[in-house]
């Protein structure tokens, strides 16, 4: 009900205020009383009712407007002879047989033109299927709700720290969370991490994901067959090996064997017995292959408090608002703050809706996205409608003829809205074909995971969305042929000099306006792609602190129950180091926790040695990476100062730390770092400094400084690391024979991950140039049409002027004279256009600053740069007719008079 | 500037939606939405109109003297939220007259030349 009021209030809007304040109120009484018939109840009805509201409103607004018109001009308007006392007085016609005629006769008028429709279908398909793509895409992520049952329902509990409010909590956190809170149905931990399948031919590396069992209760899976876990089989103390396996898995790995469920399954070193599938229908994290209890869940502190790792997710009491949980939580957080005044001290916690998580980051660059497509479907209608005035005054003859035949201006302008409107609905269907490819390569491209949203596709809503587009696209382009059409004068129409002069003047006139619209548009697009495409290019320059060129990196994990001894995994890094540095065509390798630009990290509070001891919660946060002798060197991050970690820092040798200069520079200013002691707050050694590294870039070239220290492994032996090699000539060779290496010492090892740095740079670029790539492409294409526009509107001026250029030429004007006539009106217009489309870009760029780096909305050089891109190809574009008229022999023009 | 009184003749022919609202006028008084529901009843649903043809069609009449608004009639004002009420003025019936006339001219002349289909015998 309330859609279709709103439609009938855009309907009002066409009509002239006058007659909107006189009637407007009747008119929506009267669709609230039709809504109440119940004929127009059912859906089809209902669509019924709003086709004829539409038909029935369009024509009486466009009526409406010729009237108010007619009555504000001139009393010469007035025709001579008998003049009907009814204003307005049409010939007597009945609306729908009206509407086939009309129909008709456009279909019959667009066949007779191929081209003409061609293009402007084409144009519009691709204007209303790139629109309908990316709605699609921001319908399944912004507006619909999430693929799980009562998604609104579904939170995610962080933990606060400091000024952060999505800081992961600790295990015991989670226990203590979901004992003491009430706003919860159900609470679970969660934390992904891959894991190890061994035992059968390859050993092969799973995505995995450590729950509490009511995580895939809370999120409405079903299994495929088997069962999920039961609440003891997760918990501490209670917890039995069991895996849930994921329906991809178990055909991939399994063939699909039904005996699959109570088989064993060496994960991670471990036998789990197989109690469940879980169907590929339901995804949470990407492609999770397997589930597991979390008390497996392998790290090196235990579930404690100290590790925090955990993500929580719950699913809300019905009627517990997200407010009163988050107030919950936070006064459960302070709680446990004094409780645990090590641990906790200054932390809290934070509920949050899970879509709100997900979409945080990814709203801004999506409503760009759609912002851009939209400009670039304005500029494909102001396209189409320039065609169609052109074809309106190459029509003034039939106009006319039509007109002097007894067809109103009414008449006259609803065939031509008819016209567009059917073209904007061919543009439409084929639009909908546009729109399944670009809905399909949009999947492929957007760096997000999709598996949390519900399925991106061309359904009924987005074919919906493409329909309205195509309808309100045919009015908005024909309304402005339509208009112009209606005000033909009958006597110069069909005067000896076919097309009068005035409204010849007229009709370019309003070309110029569009063909101005278009440019101003195209302008602010190109700006927005030049912004974009020169923070990629500042990315790209940002120093890394590292040489990323000819880098090879894989991750590896050793099985728990296999390398329980810090010795033993000391021992198999130190072997498989000599291994890989054996191998041909590796200059150095080293180990490394986390690779620059991987996504993993580790961060510590610190305490200086010296000085006064951080107050609880408040202690400093340092990036701490663990590193084997040799990294820096393979990496290619120089030391400044002192020592790189070696072999003899081991166990039994006293504890060392590398720190980066920001470290050094915040905490020592005046003298050296070396021989300085940190410990981290929530241990009791002490580090030594023995070395000082230049500042590196972890996650991202918009890093900034951060202070970073490297512990060896040797003191602090972990399952999980990483290989980094410096390769001599290509990187990505070397992957199967550095993993034959590995395999050399222990073949139980999946190596997974095995990806060149260069890769790794590219990927932290992928978002920013994906949004580059989406915004360059539409505004090529609004470039593209913004030159054809201006060139047949100054090839069509030229065509009229040809008599005037003839008049010239004879009076002794030169080709170059001429040439300079009509590519200095050109751009005129483009110089209008550039001083509308700067202005607002200006205001247009504020609005993608958050998607900016390292330069400003205003940034003088893309400013300075479109503007002559502009120019140059509206100065082709002028120049191609320009020339044809210079070379126009005087005789010739004035003969064609 | 008015010269003259306008003559019925003037209006003629009607157009469609003109001529039912007078028709559905006759019996007296009605709001637009009655009005569109009468033309619909009297002509069996095949003259449906819609808002924008009903009140364009009725701003024209109002504008040239066919009809006028009328006051709300007394005892059915309380809940009738559609304020505007028409009523035929007596220059709009001798417009309808006039056309109805003209019709009937029109039908009698077809009739001579046998265009016209004679009633089923029931």
């Amino acid at each position: 009900m309330r859609a279709v009021d709103q439609v009938f209030e855009l309907i009002l809007r066409l009509y002239p205020t006058a007659f909107r304040r006189q009637y407007g109120d009747e008119m929506r009484a009267f669709v609230r009383a039709r809504l109440a018939e119940p004929r127009y109840a059912p859906p089809w009805g209902r669509l019924r009712l709003v086709s004829h509201l539409v038909a029935d409103g369009v024509a009486g607004a466009v009526r409406q407007q010729l009237a108010a018109r007619v009555s504000f001009s001139s009393p010469s308007g007035a025709t001579p002879g008998r003049q009907s006392p009814l204003p307005d007085n049409e010939p007597p016609e009945e609306l729908m047989p009206t509407l086939v005629h009309d129909a008709r006769y456009a279909v019959r008028t667009l066949r007779r033109r191929p081209a003409f429709t061609i293009v402007s279908a084409i144009t519009l398909a691709l204007g209303i299927g790139a629109t309908a793509a990316i709605f699609g895409v921001i319908d399944s992520m912004l507006f619909r709700p999430l693929r799980y049952p009562a998604p609104e329902q579904i939170v995610m509990v962080s933990m606060t720290r400091g000024g952060s409010l999505r800081e992961a909590p600790a295990y015991p956190d989670f226990l203590d969370w979901r004992e003491q809170s009430r706003s919860f149905q159900s609470l679970a931990a969660t934390r992904t991490q891959s894991v190890n399948l061994t035992g059968r031919e390859t050993p092969e590396r799973l995505s995995g994901n450590f729950v509490s069992a009511s995580l895939l209760s809370l999120l409405g899976a079903e299994p495929l067959a088997g069962r999920l876990f039961a609440y003891d089989e997760t918990e501490v103390g209670t917890a039995s090996p069991v895996a849930v396996i994921s329906e991809g898995l178990w055909r991939r790995r399994f063939g699909a064997d039904p005996a699959t469920v109570g088989s064993v399954i060496v994960l991670n070193g471990q036998p789990f017995t197989v109690i469940g599938i879980v169907p590929s229908t339901f995804a949470f994290f990407g492609g999770t292959e397997v589930y597991l209890p979390i008390t497996y869940y392998p790290n090196n502190g235990g579930l404690t408090r100290k590790d925090h790792s955990m993500a929580v997710v719950g699913r809300l009491r019905p009627g517990v608002t997200l407010a009163s949980a988050d107030a919950e939580m936070r006064a459960i957080a302070t709680r446990l703050a004094e409780q645990f005044p090590v641990e906790n001290a200054g932390s809290g916690a934070h509920v949050e809706s899970l879509h709100t998580l997900l979409v945080g980051d990814i709203r801004a660059p999506l409503y760009i996205v759609m912002g851009a497509v939209t400009l670039l479907l304005l500029i494909a209608c102001a396209n189409v409608a320039n065609l169609q005035l052109s074809h309106a005054v190459a029509r003034r003859r039939e106009m006319s003829v039509r007109s002097a035949l007894g067809a109103g201006r009414g008449r006259l302008a609803r065939q031509l809205l008819t016209e567009s409107t059917i073209l904007s609905a061919l543009g439409g269907l084929l639009g909908v074909a546009v729109a399944y490819g670009g809905v399909g390569l949009l999947i492929k491209i957007i760096p997000i995971d999709l598996t949390f949203f519900s399925p991106i596709r061309v359904d009924g809503r987005v074919m919906a969305f493409a329909a309205l587009v195509s309808i309100v696209t045919g009015i908005v382009f024909g309304l402005a042929p339509a208009l112009h059409a209606s005000r033909t004068n009958l006597n110069d129409a069909l005067s000896t000099r076919a097309g009068g002069l005035a409204g010849r003047v007229r009709g370019i006139e309003m070309r110029g306006v569009f063909v101005v619209v278009q440019l101003a548009l195209s302008i602010v697009l190109l700006i927005g792609a030049g912004l974009l495409s020169r923070t990629l290019v500042k990315l790209q320059q940002v120093d890394l602190g590292f040489d990323p060129s000819n880098l090879l990196t894989m991750e590896f994990r050793l099985p728990a129950a296999k390398y329980s001894q810090p010795r033993q995994i000391s021992d198999f890094f130190t072997r498989a180091i000599a291994e890989i540095r054996s191998v041909p065509g590796v200059r150095s390798a080293a180990l490394v926790r986390a690779v620059p630009l991987s996504g993993n990290s580790d961060a510590r509070a610190y305490a200086v040695g010296g000085a006064a001891e951080p107050e609880k919660g408040r202690a400093p946060i340092l990036q701490l990476n663990t590193v084997s002798s040799g990294y820096f060197r393979t990496i290619g991050v120089p030391l400044v100062s002192g020592r790189d970690v070696n072999e003899h820092d081991d166990a039994d040798a006293p504890p060392v730390v590398v720190v980066n200069e920001t470290f050094a520079r915040r905490e020592w200013p005046n003298a050296s770092a070396l021989g300085h002691r940190i410990r981290f707050v929530d241990s009791d050694r002490w580090l030594t400094v023995v070395g000082v590294a230049r500042d590196a870039k972890h996650f991202g070239p918009a890093d900034q400084p951060t202070p970073q220290a490297y512990i060896p492994y040797m003191q602090a032996p972990q399952i999980f690391t990483s290989v980094v090699v410096r390769a001599n000539l290509e990187a990505n060779a070397l992957g199967p024979l550095v993993r034959e290496a590995i395999w050399r010492v222990d073949r139980d090892q999946p190596v997974w991950k095995i990806r060149t740095m260069d890769s790794l740079v590219a990927n932290t670029l992928g978002s920013k140039r994906v949004l580059l790539a989406l915004v360059g492409a539409f505004a090529s294409v609004a470039l593209l049409l913004a030159g054809v526009g201006i060139f047949g509107v100054m090839s069509f001026a030229v065509t009229q002027r040809t008599h005037e250029v003839g008049v010239r030429m004879a009076l002794g004007a030169s080709g170059g004279e001429v040439l300079r006539l009509i590519v200095g009106q050109g751009l005129r217009l483009t110089s209008v256009a550039l001083l509308l489309g700067l202005g607002a870009a200006l205001g247009a760029t504020r609005l993608i600053a958050s998607q900016l780096f390292g330069v400003t909305p205003s940034d003088p050089v893309t400013f300075a740069t479109v503007p002559l891109v502009l120019c140059a190809v509206a100065a082709l574009a002028c120049y191609l007719p320009a020339r044809r008229a210079s070379r126009l022999d005087p005789l010739t023009a004035l003969r064609r008079e | 500037m008015r010269s003259r009184e306008p003559r019925p003749a003037d209006f003629l022919p009607l157009t469609p939606a003109v001529l039912h609202i007078l028709l559905a006028l006759a019996d007296g008084e009605q709001h637009g939405y009655a009005i569109a529901q009468a033309v619909e009843a009297l002509t069996e649903g095949t003259v449906r109109m819609g808002p924008g043809t009903l009140y364009g069609s009725i701003g024209r009449m109002v504008a040239g003297g066919l009809i006028e608004e009328s006051i709300r009639p007394r005892g059915r004002a309380a809940d009738d939220d559609r304020r505007r009420f028409y009523r035929m003025t007596a220059l709009g019936r001798r417009v309808l007259e006039s056309e109805t006339e003209r019709l009937a001219r029109v039908v009698a002349l077809a009739r001579t030349k046998n265009v016209l289909r004679r009633p089923e015998p029931a």
